[in-house]
Formats: structure tokens, C-alpha cells, sequence
């Protein structure tokens, strides 16, 4: 019994890791998968990346991605002809092209604050005020009154019947009263 | 049935626990990770040669630079510079670009005080190879505009 369990559950887990590993993306110096390919287009891989999949992110903590930006179009495929030559014959423009064909944004350019707080604290001050809208509207237009016993005169009433019966005598409310002085204790 | 798996899933618990039990004993030495020995100077001379390897490729060289910006520390000027000359052997110079920008983000709150000493001296590579800075390239400020990537 117990040994076809755990053979049934080596199955299972040699199945799962194999559809894992199907869907997985290997990506190696040595030759790319084709979906990989329908994905990236021509798009040369430069590195590992932050997964081991060919992806593009602009991270800080990770500035290098595991492929160039833009596809080697002719323009930039004679770019980085010139680039194997003296750098300091290249033009700033030109400096710029080969940043922009590796890099989608800068890192002041991703690092720039979007205004999205502005949104976000928008949203919540508004749907905070619509729910105390809606519950002024319930107190107003669909609670009954409070029930009598909420009034004050009734709530004393309630106490002086709570000491009366000496409710919790040693360490609780009537502890706190005083019999002899008809006060609380002080 | 299941009395069956009982006892025997206890038999295999109890049998298992007598195995560890000396093991545990006799083992008092925990095998877990060390704390690192490397110096300063060690881990800067290490980075150096690694950059400094003549037959670097584009690949090991983004390796490096990652690690480096995963790492709490700015890099120094040295490792900085064999990084750049390692980018002219691959022939990437935004590779270049990049590393400084990263960097300078590194840099942190104190980017005033240790970017500008970092640029002083890697200046005089910088122009050998002729590397432009990104504020040369007019990247310390944003350039574009931010795509919405649904758009197209």
C-alpha cells in the first residue's frame, strides 16, 4: 500500500516537473528553442537575464537584461560595424543609436517618478467618502432608531441593577464600588 | 488498510529516528554556510582580474556588472576601469554606458560625493577608449518620454 503511494506520487511529480520543464524557456549559448525565437524575433542574446529566460526589464538592481532592446535592423547592424573601430570616431548620435538598439530607457529615464501616487491617492480618498456616504444614507434612510435601552436614563438604570446584584464581586465592577458609601471607590 | 500504513509509515519513523539519533550525536560540527574571509582589497583585486581576463565575452562581462549592482558596496575606480576596457574588447560600448549609469544609481543617497570621485578616475580611460559619460550622452536627465508598451 504504502509503496504504491509513493510510486504513484513519483509519477506524479516526474509528470509535473515534465510539464514544468516543457513550458520553460531553456535558453543557452548553444542554440535557441524556437519559442523563444517567435517570441524575441531576431533579437540577439547578450546574457543570462534576471531568470534565465530571454527577457527585456530595466531594472536598477539589474541593468543588464538577457537581450538587446531592438532587432539588428541593417542601420544597426553597420552601427556596430563602426562600433568594432575607434569609439572616438563614433558620433554622439551615433553613441545614442547603439544605447537605444541594447537599452529601452534610461535609467533616469525609468527611475523618473510617473505621477501614479497622485491616482492612487485619488481613488481611495474618493471610494473612503463614498462608504461613510452610504452609511450616513443607511443611518438615515434604512436603520430603525436605536432600541430604548441606548438612552441614558436606561443605562443607569442597567448599572445601578449590575452593582445591585453584585455582578463580579472581586475583581470586576462591583469590586470597584463602594456599598457603605453608595459611590465608587477612590 | 490503513492500520497496515500505520504501522508501517511507524516503523519507518521509529527505524528512522534510530539511524539519525548517533549521527546527530557524534556530528556536532554544523555544515552550514561560512562567513566570508575575503578582504576589501581581496574582493576588489578579484573583480579586477575578473574584467581584466583577455578572453571575456559579452555574456561574463553582464555577469559581473549584475552582481556588482546586486552587491552592497559602489565598485572602485579600478574594477570600474578594467570593466570598461573589458566593454572595448567585446566592442559594446553602451554595455559601457550602462555600467556607469548603474553605478551612479548605486551611488545612492551620496551619488554628490562618490560619482563625481568615480568619473574622475576612470576619466582618463574613459577618453582613451573614448567612452562618453551618460551625462555626455545627455542621459542624466530623461531623453523620452515613457512608451506605453501597448500602444504600438
Amino acid at each position: 500500500m504504502l509503496m504504491e503511494l509513493t510510486k504513484m506520487a513519483g509519477r506524479l511529480l516526474a509528470l509535473s516537473a515534465r510539464a514544468v520543464h516543457a513550458r520553460a524557456i531553456p535558453v543557452g549559448a548553444c542554440g535557441v528553442h524556437d519559442e523563444v525565437r517567435t517570441v524575441i524575433g531576431n533579437r540577439e542574446i547578450v546574457g543570462y537575464g534576471y531568470n534565465g529566460q530571454a527577457n527585456y526589464a530595466d531594472r536598477a538592481e539589474f541593468p543588464l537584461p538577457a537581450i538587446r532592446w531592438k532587432e539588428p535592423t541593417p542601420d544597426i547592424a553597420a552601427l556596430r560595424e563602426k562600433e568594432k573601430g575607434d569609439w572616438r570616431k563614433l558620433s554622439l548620435e551615433e553613441k545614442k543609436a547603439l544605447y537605444r538598439a541594447s537599452f529601452r530607457q534610461t535609467f533616469s529615464e525609468f527611475k523618473a517618478p510617473t505621477g501614479e501616487w497622485k491616482s492612487i491617492l485619488g481613488y481611495t480618498l474618493f471610494f473612503t467618502s463614498l462608504g461613510l456616504w452610504l452609511f450616513i444614507g443607511m443611518k438615515l434612510f434604512v436603520y430603525n432608531p436605536v432600541p430604548e435601552s441606548f438612552g441614558e436614563e436606561n443605562q443607569r438604570a442597567q448599572l445601578r441593577r449590575i452593582l445591585d446584584l453584585r455582578v463580579n464581586p472581586v475583581f470586576g465592577l462591583s469590586s470597584k464600588w463602594d456599598y457603605e458609601k453608595n459611590d465608587w471607590k477612590k | 488498510m490503513f492500520r497496515t500504513v500505520l504501522v508501517r509509515a511507524n516503523s519507518a519513523l521509529k527505524s528512522s529516528i534510530n539511524v539519525t539519533k548517533p549521527a546527530l550525536a557524534l556530528g556536532s560540527s554544523r555544515h552550514m554556510s561560512k562567513e566570508s574571509t575575503e578582504t576589501d582589497e581581496e574582493f576588489d583585486n578579484r573583480y579586477e582580474a575578473y574584467f581584466n581576463r583577455a578572453d571575456i565575452d559579452g555574456w561574463e562581462i553582464r555577469r559581473g556588472m549584475n552582481d556588482l549592482c546586486g552587491m552592497d558596496l559602489v565598485p572602485e575606480p579600478k574594477i570600474v576601469i578594467a570593466a570598461m576596457k573589458a566593454c572595448r574588447r567585446v566592442n559594446d560600448h553602451s554595455l559601457a554606458v550602462r555600467f556607469i549609469e548603474a553605478i551612479k544609481d548605486k551611488c545612492g543617497g551620496k551619488v554628490n560625493e562618490i560619482y563625481p570621485y568615480i568619473v574622475q578616475e576612470i576619466k582618463p580611460t574613459l577618453v582613451e577608449l573614448g567612452i562618453s559619460t551618460p551625462e555626455e550622452l545627455g542621459y542624466d536627465k530623461p531623453e523620452l518620454a515613457l512608451e506605453n508598451i501597448n500602444d504600438d
